[in-house]
């Protein structure tokens, strides 16, 4: 198998949006977010120009975390029932992803990336998946071939399917039930790389041409190339990078969820509705774009909702 | 007779005794005191002191909807004016670093601790972002917990920025041993100190007025200037105690959420019977503020209302943050610690994770946010199966824990009243401290001592 060979294209410029908006059953005094909504520096990527906004407004501090991921911390103190975050603007794109020379995956070991990307993570636990992985990759030591039959697999296996799981939907029962959408095949994807120790980590972003909810891939890690992206959900080992645009990297969906945070209120959060958008176009787009768009995104009840009073944020159990 | 010569109690530093059994040099005038009283009196004397807890209504409230009063042990500690030296310069030391890098936080200037880290605490408020407090203070009253490993190695475990309890704890049982058990004190020269005085004059700093004499250094509500109040969540708060005990020692009116409202011209006003009077400074005892007076994080923000302690503080005490505070007192104030801190290690870095994992049964691994003892494992008080867990849970959520080498400190005297006897019990010290707006820190002799 040949990796696709990246054609000497000129950098592309798109324009994005994401935005997103939630809905309170009572009001919220305080809102405390952090979001991962702007297209990360670097690997191919430079935005030249991005905001974000929320309503009502709040004030807030950007940093990377420790994947590199652009973070904002935003709080929101005004009384809101209704809560809307946006970001827009325009992203340069490098053309394809570089060739590559394949590897044998013994080489891959006590990498720095080792320790991290091919570890149990939330969502993704390799011991869980690990006996179809060997199944599909077979015994080959070829980083190419290793990664190519599990993608494959993973994308011919795992019948493409909204509304089966949920965000917090593990690797392991996306095998058990054979069925997700591009964050499950992502999830079960990285399980099998791990388990075979090829160290890979969750991308999401957005796709350029289809207007609605963000994607997700894999990348796994080349010593000489760093980085290099596959698509279960479609298929592709190495996709068009002009065609994605990648907003965080991390171990799982559990590091990246665009929005990550607690809110204060007797309420609870009763409806939610996101929307994505890619295209290449050089002008940014505006916040009234962002609202606009946003009028047509589908919007998710939760006719119960989850009790969002809480003068501390819960902690894990052990 | 005041000695315990079992082999529990020389496997441990003991505060009273070396290893061979014999008195330290600091105990030797209280064991006389307790042997010439007789422990059968003692334990009488004990529960006259015990009615008395509760008739004053000492407690401290673990769940809301039970009486529960302060256990109290009133057998002494004894700290040599040497060893306090030393704590009391590290404690201000400490609290002076702190406060320094919560200013430069908040002023968008820090770089001792990484972003990662920092600005993801629960407890860094992105909308202090800009702001200054009053005369640059976050930090005005400060509890640190300690323990002592032995002969003068006192070590920090935790510090406690935000709304620290305790003190009146201190204050309380102190003041009820020097009236129960006089004859105890009589055998000391105790160092003094004015509570009342170090807070009245850190609250006057914070609007610029002068320093008052001690004693009597009080009286702030009588005259109204500045007009402090003391900001409770109400009777069924873990530490009302402490919020009525401290409005009467510094007699300021102690308020609920609805007593005050942010006014339209955004200064901060108590009803009252008379008028509404406008609040210049709130000592609060609550965390989220808003959720009790509805505009009142604005309004301090805006510069219309000084508060005690300022909002934000908690990102420093931060149980991961708290790894950097060496480099911030050499920072601040070129200087080295005083005080040691307990080792620590952070899993959000690849190489410490995995140090964590493979010593992990040798560790204490503590929830990044938690306090008071939540959250806390003690590794080697735990089984196989509960390492597993754990070390699961830290390759999950690496962000969440914190990992400190075990340490051990030292045990103290406990009289048991039920058998009359003097038991040897783990013991930590926490210290309250004030930082005023003029600069000056008190730190106030003793502790709170508590027993594990």
């Amino acid at each position: 198998m040949q990796a696709n060979v990246g054609s000497p294209i000129a950098t592309v410029t798109a324009s994005f949006i994401y935005a997103v908006r939630y809905g309170y059953s009572e009001p919220v005094i305080n809102n405390d977010n952090q979001l991962r909504i702007f297209p990360r520096e670097g690997e191919g990527q430079s935005s030249s120009h991005a905001e974000v906004w929320s309503i009502p407004s709040g004030r807030g501090v950007e940093f990377k975390d420790r994947f590199g991921n652009r973070v904002h911390r935003l709080r929101v103190m005004q009384p809101h029932t209704t809560f809307i975050v946006a970001a827009a603007g325009t992203v340069h794109l490098s053309p394809d992803q570089p060739d590559w020379v394949d590897l044998p995956i013994s080489e891959l070991t006590d990498l720095p990336e080792s320790f991290e990307f091919t570890a149990i993570s939330p969502l993704v636990d390799p011991a869980a998946v690990s006996q179809t992985a060997f199944a599909a990759a077979g015994d080959t030591n070829s980083l190419l071939s290793a990664v190519k039959s599990v993608v494959q697999w993973v994308y011919e296996e795992i019948v493409y399917k909204r509304g089966t799981t949920t965000v917090a939907t593990t690797a392991g029962q996306v095998l058990e039930a054979g069925e997700g959408v591009c964050q499950d095949k992502t999830h079960l994807t990285l399980g099998m790389l791990r388990a075979l120790n090829i160290p890979s980590r969750y991308a999401s972003g957005l796709i350029s041409g289809q207007t609605g909810e963000t994607h997700s891939w894999v990348e796994f890690y080349h010593p000489d190339q760093g980085w290099l992206g596959a698509d279960p959900t479609r298929g592709v080992i190495l996709p068009p990078a002009s065609d994605y645009v990648k907003l965080g990297v991390g171990r799982d969906y559990t590091d990246v969820s665009p929005v990550t945070g607690s809110f204060l209120s007797t309420g609870a959060a009763v409806d939610v509705a996101a929307i994505a958008d890619v295209r290449l176009t050089e002008t940014a787009p505006t916040l009234e774009d962002a609202l606009h768009l946003l009028e047509q995104a589908y919007v998710v009840h939760n006719e119960t909702g989850s009790p969002g009073y809480s003068l501390e944020r819960p902690e894990k159990d052990l | 007779m005041v000695t315990v010569s079992s082999e529990k109690a020389v496997e441990f530093y003991n505060e009273w005794q070396d290893a061979l059994g014999n008195l330290r040099p600091q105990y030797s005038g209280l064991g006389r005191s307790i042997e010439s009283l007789g422990l059968e009196n003692l334990a009488a004397r004990f529960a006259e002191a015990g009615k008395q807890v509760d008739l004053d209504s000492v407690t401290f409230y673990l769940d809301p909807g039970k009486y529960r009063n302060m256990p109290t042990d009133f057998v002494p500690r004894v700290i040599p004016l040497e060893h306090w030296e030393a704590i009391a310069a590290g404690v201000e030391q400490r609290l002076r670093s702190i406060n320094m890098f919560l200013v430069d936080l908040y002023a968008g200037q820090q770089d001792i601790v990484p972003d990662d880290v920092i600005y993801s605490s629960q407890h860094f408020y992105p909308e202090v972002q800009g702001f200054r407090p009053p005369k640059d203070v976050f930090v005005h009253i400060y509890g640190i917990d300690l323990v002592h490993l032995g002969d003068g190695r006192y070590v920090v475990l935790e510090d406690n920025l935000r709304i620290p309890s305790g003190i009146s704890y201190q204050l309380k049982s102190r003041q009820m041993v020097e009236e129960m058990f006089p004859e105890f004190a009589g055998e000391y020269d105790i160092l003094p100190y004015d509570i009342r005085n170090a807070y009245t004059n850190m609250f006057r700093s914070l609007v610029g007025a002068p320093p008052v004499p001690s004693p009597g250094g009080g009286a702030l509500c009588r005259n109204q200037d500045p007009f402090v109040v003391l900001l409770t969540d109400g009777k069924y708060g873990a530490a009302f105690f402490e919020h009525r005990y401290l409005s009467e020692e510094l007699d300021i009116p102690l308020v609920e959420g609805p007593d005050l409202y942010v006014g339209p011209d955004g200064f901060v006003y108590a009803r009252t019977l008379d008028q509404d009077v406008k609040v210049d400074v709130i000592y609060r005892r609550v965390e989220d503020l808003d959720l009790f007076v509805p505009g009142l994080g604005e309004a301090y923000l805006d510069g219309k209302v000084a508060l005690v302690n300022g909002i934000g503080t908690g990102a420093a005490d931060d149980k991961l943050v708290f790894l950097w505070v060496p480099q911030m007192i050499q920072r601040y104030l070129g200087q080295t610690p005083i005080l040691e801190q307990a080792t620590s290690y952070n899993p959000a870095d690849a190489e410490s994770r995995r140090f964590m994992l493979e010593n992990l049964e040798r560790l204490v691994i503590k929830t990044r946010q938690g306090y008071g003892g939540l959250g806390v494992f003690v590794m080697p008080d735990l089984g196989e199966g509960y390492k597993a867990r754990v070390a699961n849970n830290i390759l999950q959520n690496p962000l969440a824990f914190i990992a400190q080498e075990t340490l051990d400190f030292s045990q103290h005297m406990v009289f048991n009243e039920q058998t009359r006897t003097l038991e040897p019990h783990h013991v930590d010290l926490r210290v309250f401290a004030v930082q005023s707006g003029d600069g000056t820190v008190s730190v106030f002799p003793g502790g709170l001592t508590r027993v594990a």
